[in-house]
């Protein structure tokens, strides 16, 4: 049989990484649950009917396709979000209980025409049923804290609006062609080519005033909010200042606010964000390690009304950043045991008393070793004169027995 | 305060450019362009600046290697890269083209073949026009395609067009303007704010000087 060479497996044998990304994903897991989130699970197969529907989600290009055998189109799993608020719109049009959730699961979208990355990992939260300025604080603080908690210094989270940019939008009328490239200048705060943009369309000027102004929107939120609100916007644009004002005082609360900035230019471009969005910055690192926002929006699509914010970590990145919180090296096994031929069922007794008691353990018979043993903290020798212990820096402790031995480490 | 990182494209506008840095203050005692070194301090410690090729700017910049770079918006664009643009030094201007040997109609056709060192630019461009363009990527000498049949046009950078012409060619179509560019990494923005800015701010008034 041929076997082919698959580059993307060659991470899963290095115990080493997968020992450091289990820490990172047990810490996140920890700090969401203390915050009253619990863990969901959506299934890696979905319909495609479910994703073609929808606009301004998923580009339906990078969507991985496959066929079952019954000939059903599915996805494999190209978001999180849209499934889970789908599931609950399905038993709620509305709901009054506060839902938290949090995942750490796979995603799948490939970019087109790259065989780069078929699929990252994200690890995120969502919060159902809270349309309050506290819940978009706390879950922008969640963003913060939990990198905090890792260690992760000089992070920025900027905090912008997706309704102040859709009433923006409104207030244009631009051919789609028009308005994805102001999208993407406005995103590259490429200011030449936004003027060079406004000279060639015939906007009013108060609206081009703003448009123009967008990208030195970024900064110190108190100052960035009063510039804006002396622009001439839009009536409707002004409700999403406010709002960004409220959940900035909140945050206050939290004494997060030297890490929050904010930036009335930042689009996402999933179209289902509503009100406030965010993404999270470290240091060197040019793409955001974190994404959210609220996007009340989305549950109408499935006609429910349910208000919802969360955000999604991108695992691998902060994995690869991550500080490795254990020296511990894991390949080393607690417990080494060596036994004489005729002390078998007592060594195996020992190995089994010694897991219960959480201690890795492997053991051989000490003639005929077939295989390199790995290496140990002690290596305990079994033999009928009795038991000998060797510790890591070679310190040799005699016992009578197995048993005696046991006692001891019990009491560890 | 650990120094900001430019990365400066070396080749046509990095002279231009170095003089510009210099009115907004900014100079680099020990570079000279045939120097091998390929790292240089500013005279206040304050920018380390790393001289690579053009090409490969725009990587430094979104990996973060670098916090800014100064470099065509023809290797922008060519490189998709995602990242802020945030200042035109309105030097080394020129223009993408499309030139071909003879006048070919753009509305009309539904597929050519384009030779080009810029084939993702060019590519984006005919999707724009509903045209499938086959690019082949070339990395000189672009205007030989046509003339030996072995594409339909090109899309290549002009200044005053002199080449174009000389080989026989004759420009299409106008794709975009080109001019050098500041470029930052978006988490330096975010995490570097006060020291970008006034970088930017520097530029902007030895621009306007």
């Amino acid at each position: 049989m041929q076997l082919y060479h698959n580059i993307e497996n060659d991470l899963v044998i290095d115990v080493n990484e997968i020992h450091h990304r289990q820490q990172v994903i047990q810490q996140l897991k920890k700090h969401f649950r203390l915050f009253g989130y619990r863990e969901i699970h959506t299934s890696p197969f979905e319909a495609y009917d479910l994703y073609v529907q929808m606009n301004g989600t998923v580009n339906h290009e990078e969507m991985i396709k496959t066929i079952d055998n019954t000939g059903k189109a599915l996805v494999l799993r190209p978001d999180i979000t849209i499934p889970l608020t789908q599931q609950i719109a399905s038993h709620n049009t509305s709901i009054t209980e506060d839902l938290r959730y949090f995942y750490v699961l796979d995603v799948f979208r490939q970019k087109q025409g790259t065989e780069a990355q078929r699929y990252n990992t994200q690890a995120g939260i969502e919060y159902f049923g809270n349309p309050s300025p506290e819940a978009d604080a706390e879950v922008v603080f969640l963003a913060i804290d939990t990198l905090k908690q890792m260690r992760f210094k000089n992070l920025k989270m900027e905090l912008g609006h997706a309704g102040f940019f859709a009433r923006l939008i409104d207030a244009m009328q631009l051919k789609e062609e028009d308005l994805q490239l102001l999208k993407q200048y406005i995103q590259a705060k490429n200011i030449p080519e936004i003027e060079q943009f406004l000279k060639r369309t015939s906007l009013n000027d108060d609206i081009q005033e703003v448009i123009m102004a967008l990208p030195f929107l970024y900064g110190e939120p108190q100052v960035v909010l009063d510039r804006a609100s002396e622009l001439p916007l839009p009536k409707d644009a002004v409700p999403a200042l406010d709002s960004l004002r409220a959940i900035y005082d909140n945050l206050k609360a939290y004494g997060v606010e030297k890490h929050v900035v904010i930036d009335l230019s930042l689009i996402n471009h999933m179209d289902y964000y509503s009100d406030m969005i965010f993404q999270g910055f470290i240091e060197n690192i040019g793409k955001p390690i974190v994404m959210g926002g609220r996007y009340d929006s989305l549950a109408a699509q499935f006609d429910s009304n349910i208000p919802a914010s969360g955000f999604a970590y991108d695992l691998d990145t902060l994995v690869s950043h991550a500080a490795i919180t254990s020296t511990e090296t894991t390949q080393d096994v607690d417990v080494k045991i060596m036994y004489d031929g005729e002390k078998q069922q007592e060594s195996v007794q020992l190995a089994t008393k010694l897991r219960k008691s959480d201690f890795e353990t492997v053991l051989y018979p000490k003639e005929h070793p077939l295989v390199q043993t790995p290496k140990a903290h002690e290596t305990v020798y079994v033999t009928a004169s009795g038991v000998k212990c060797i510790d890591a820096s070679g310190e040799e402790t005699r016992y009578t027995n197995a048993e005696t031995y046991e006692a001891t480490k019990e009491k560890e | 305060m650990e120094p900001l990182t430019l990365a400066l494209a070396k080749g046509r506008t990095a002279v231009d450019s170095l003089a510009m840095l210099e009115n907004a203050g900014i100079t680099f005692p020990n570079f000279h362009k045939d120097s091998r070194k390929l790292v240089f301090y500013s005279a206040d410690q304050k920018i380390k600046m790393l001289y690579v090729k053009a090409l490969d700017v725009t990587t430094y910049v979104e990996e973060g290697a670098a916090d800014i770079g100064i470099v065509g918006r023809d290797n922008i664009l060519e490189a998709g890269a995602d990242v802020y643009e945030l200042l035109d030094l309105q030097l080394g201007k020129c223009k993408f083209v499309v030139a071909s040997m003879k006048d070919i109609d753009l509305t009309k056709r539904t597929s050519l073949k384009v030779a080009s060192k810029y084939p993702v630019v060019a590519k984006q461009f005919f999707h724009k026009q509903g045209i499938q363009a086959t690019t082949i990527k070339l990395n000189g000498s672009v205007e030989l395609a046509p003339m030996i049949d072995m594409a339909d046009c090109i899309v290549d950078i002009v200044e005053t067009g002199t080449t174009i012409k000389e080989n026989g060619l004759q420009i299409i179509t106008d794709v975009e303007d080109i001019s050098t560019r500041v470029v930052v990494n978006k988490a330096s923005f975010a995490t570097k704010t006060a020291e970008i800015q006034s970088f930017i701010n520097s530029m902007k008034n030895s621009l306007e000087a």
